[in-house]
């Protein structure tokens, strides 16, 4: 059978696909990644498209979680010290409600009831970045003062919750509305501090001790709602854990998908390399041979 | 009567044949790297023996002719395999281009800029009341619908380069079948004088290869001697023995070119294989099944996300207006999506109308990762397209790839069936060169004998 005779195509397109794996391999090893265009990896690419959307939304949960941690913990300390504000007036009214006080000494207990119902009030007010805490959704202040109500004080906020994503099913309560905590119908805070304040004035020993009492349930009443706090706090803990997880979770299945691993790519480039220069030397070897190098020239 | 004579004689006919056989071998090494060429080779012949008295004699050698060694079959094989290949060419460099829109790498695809999009969603999430948040949400709302955008006009450049193509590849196919034709009718005069028209053969050979890639042929040979009848694939002619038929292009209906026969019938679907092949199939099917995916998806999401906004208030308590401004053609969807929303206090977070509620965040997050009419959600559509694209663009180059392989297996086939060995040329030269110098002896040697039988009679010498 006679032998192609033109080989020079064939030694050509073997040292280009020998170039063609070396750039591969080249590019895989300094890149670290084995899909660089869709159709690399046709379905590690579209993986890539899902993974890349939770990996954002999973760093977005993630500073969520801080800013929420940080309004629930704002809130829990801002009714921490209208409990201990509260606790005060306990213990103002056990005391204002004794006979033996002076109408004097009764108003000068019922000036720091009413500090100490202007600090529950501002501790109802509280806001951090602009929205207010304890006002619902609304960008009101919540509580101003307002000599026409009996409480002195008018709630200007409305009675939503604002719930957080998290996760991608997962959202926490942020807020408790001050309607519910300060100003509801059964437990009114501000109501129960108002009127002890009138009560001291008046010198009623008997509406004395009901507003004291009135104050006493509020502050039972106060440690439920932190419990709604202390549990949006908890179950925030827990989803900042399962983020974690997901984060490093996300980044592997990213890496499996489209990454290379580094030891496979070291070996194909040294053996891309091999082969490459292996085409070459042959090329080199096999090429410049012909009948005409061993003919002696005419003479 | 057998001679010295009829020595002379065939010792002058060796000459001429040998002279004949050294120009070919000759040709040969000169033609060594031209492409197309094929290897001839002489064809010596004994000339009849004659009978004379009781003796039977050679009459000398004589050269039939210088034939070209070529194999019809693989002609044709190779044909089909670069029509094939040209075609998966031109679709592999055509969608190595679209699935460049396609690439995350980028960082400004359609896949960065839902997450970007996502992500903003969730920051409003935690903090409605903030501006900045909101105004991250805008813009990056800006950003998706310019990635819809930019994606449907990479998609649309690259239909219009293909369209390019098929002006461009039909010019070349018309100027080919005239020069086809034209050495079909020089062909048919050689051969009715007999005579062997190897280079031409070879140069139409080589012209019916380079048409093989432009689109696909089916070739038959006419049976009056005047040649090949080429025409497409289907049928259109292109080439019948001497006379070419033109193909035209005319402006279709939807702006783009179609491809018309010498009578003017509009062959465009039928035409498969070659480069014209392959753009008309990039061109037709393949980029508009991606742009229509992709419009489907722009309009869904945007539907969806509008309804999401308009079940909610923005931050004066207006109700939401639609967010993303789809253009009434839905063919245009990708190509025109924009935001219309103007200020970032348009974005309708609330629920109930107040300013600080996020309770809508969580329908507008909903239009994002719940799903669409389409049956999936946005990411998971848009993936399915990455999906599409990238395994067309690699099937594409692997298609291109093996055709290569084979298309090599059968040019080595035929160069060693017609193509010129350098080694095996130079052996020949020495052999003619050999027989030449036997020839010129004889001539020498009758020379001597001749003078050798004057000089019997005479004294004097010659």
């Amino acid at each position: 059978m006679r032998i192609n005779p033109n080989f020079v195509p064939n030694i050509l397109t073997d040292i280009q696909q020998s170039q063609v794996s070396l750039d591969t391999a080249l590019q895989q090893v300094s890149t670290g990644k084995r899909v660089t265009i869709p159709s690399d990896d046709p379905y590690a690419s579209a993986s890539l498209v899902q993974n890349t959307i939770e990996t954002g939304n999973v760093d977005q949960y993630t500073q969520n979680i801080s800013s929420v941690l940080s309004t629930l913990q704002s809130a829990d300390s801002a009714l921490s010290t209208v409990v201990s504000s509260l606790t005060q007036a306990v213990s103002l009214g056990t005391e204002g409600a004794n006979g033996t006080n002076s109408a004097a000494n009764r108003a000068a207990i019922a000036t720091q009831v009413q500090g100490l119902l202007a600090t529950v009030v501002a501790q109802a007010n509280t806001s951090i970045g602009g929205s207010y805490l304890f006002g619902g959704t609304s960008a009101t202040t919540p509580y101003t003062a307002d000599a026409s109500s009996p409480t002195g004080y008018t709630y200007n906020g409305n009675d939503s919750v604002n719930s957080v994503q998290v996760g991608d099913s997962t959202s926490v309560q942020v807020n408790i509305p001050g309607s519910q905590i300060f100003s509801s119908s059964s437990n009114n805070v501000i109501g129960a501090l108002s009127s002890l304040v009138a009560a001291l004035n008046t010198g009623n020993s008997s509406d004395i001790a009901t507003a004291t009492a009135s104050i006493t349930s509020a502050i039972g009443y106060i440690g439920q709602q932190r419990v709604i706090y202390g549990n949006s706090e908890s179950q925030v803990n827990a989803q900042q854990t399962f983020l974690q997880q997901d984060t490093v979770s996300l980044a592997s299945q990213q890496n499996d998908l489209i990454g290379v691993d580094e030891a496979t790519a070291a070996v194909n480039l040294s053996q891309a390399e091999t082969i490459n220069n292996a085409a070459l030397a042959a090329a080199a070897k096999v090429l410049p041979n012909s009948l005409l190098n061993y003919l002696s020239p005419p003479s | 009567m057998s001679g010295l004579n009829t020595s002379l004689s065939i010792g002058l006919q060796a000459l001429e044949v040998t002279q004949g056989a050294l120009e070919a071998a000759s040709n040969n090494i000169a033609n060594a790297n031209t492409p197309g060429y094929t290897r001839e080779i002489p064809q010596f012949s004994e000339v009849g023996q004659t009978l004379q008295g009781e003796e039977i004699v050679g009459g000398g050698v004589t050269l039939d002719s210088l034939q070209s060694v070529r194999d019809e079959l693989l002609n044709l094989q190779i044909q089909q395999q670069t029509s094939q290949q040209a075609s998966a060419d031109t679709a592999s460099s055509n969608l190595q281009q679209v699935q460049n829109y396609f690439a995350s790498s980028s960082g400004q695809d359609i896949s960065s800029e839902l997450t970007a999009f996502s992500s903003s969603l969730a920051q409003l999430s935690a903090t409605p009341t903030n501006s900045a948040a909101r105004q991250s949400v805008l813009s990056s709302g800006q950003n998706l619908a310019h990635a819809f955008n930019s994606t449907a006009s990479g998609l649309a450049s690259a239909q219009s380069e293909a369209d390019g193509q098929v002006t461009q590849t039909v010019s070349q196919i018309n100027s080919l079948s005239s020069q086809i034709a034209q050495l079909n009718g020089q062909l048919a005069q050689l051969t009715q004088k007999g005579q062997d028209g190897g280079a031409i053969q070879d140069q139409r050979d080589q012209l019916v290869q380079q048409l093989s890639g432009l689109t696909g042929i089916a070739i038959t040979q006419n049976q009056d001697g005047s040649g090949e009848t080429i025409t497409t694939g289907n049928g259109t002619p292109l080439v019948i023995g001497s006379q070419s038929f033109t193909l035209q292009t005319a402006t279709g209906s939807n702006s783009l070119q179609k491809v018309l026969d010498s009578n003017g019938n509009d062959v465009t679907s039928t035409i498969q294989g070659g480069q014209l092949g392959g753009a008309i199939e990039v061109r037709d099917t393949t980029i508009p099944g991606f742009t229509s995916q992709l419009n489907t998806l722009a309009t869904q999401f945007a539907t969806a996300f509008n309804t999401a906004q308009t079940q909610g208030f923005d931050s004066s308590g207006n109700a939401g207006q639609n967010f993303f401004t789809l253009p009434a053609n839905s063919s245009d969807a990708a190509a025109g999506i924009s935001v219309a929303l103007t200020d970032p206090s348009q974005i309708a977070a609330s629920s109930d109308g107040s300013a600080g509620s996020n309770g809508n965040v969580a329908n507008l997050t909903a239009a994002l990762t719940g799903k669409l009419p389409s049956g999936e959600t946005a990411a998971g559509a848009y993936a399915n397209l990455v999906f599409q694209v990238g395994s067309a663009a690699s099937d594409a180059s692997t298609q291109l790839t093996a055709i290569g392989q084979n298309l090599q297996q059968l040019q080595n086939q035929q160069s060693s069936v017609s193509g010129v060995n350098v080694d095996e040329e130079t052996t020949n030269l020495i052999r003619y060169q050999t027989a030449y110098s036997a020839a010129a002896r004889i001539i020498d040697t009758i020379q001597q004998l001749n003078t050798i039988t004057l000089n019997l009679g005479g004294s004097e010498t010659f």
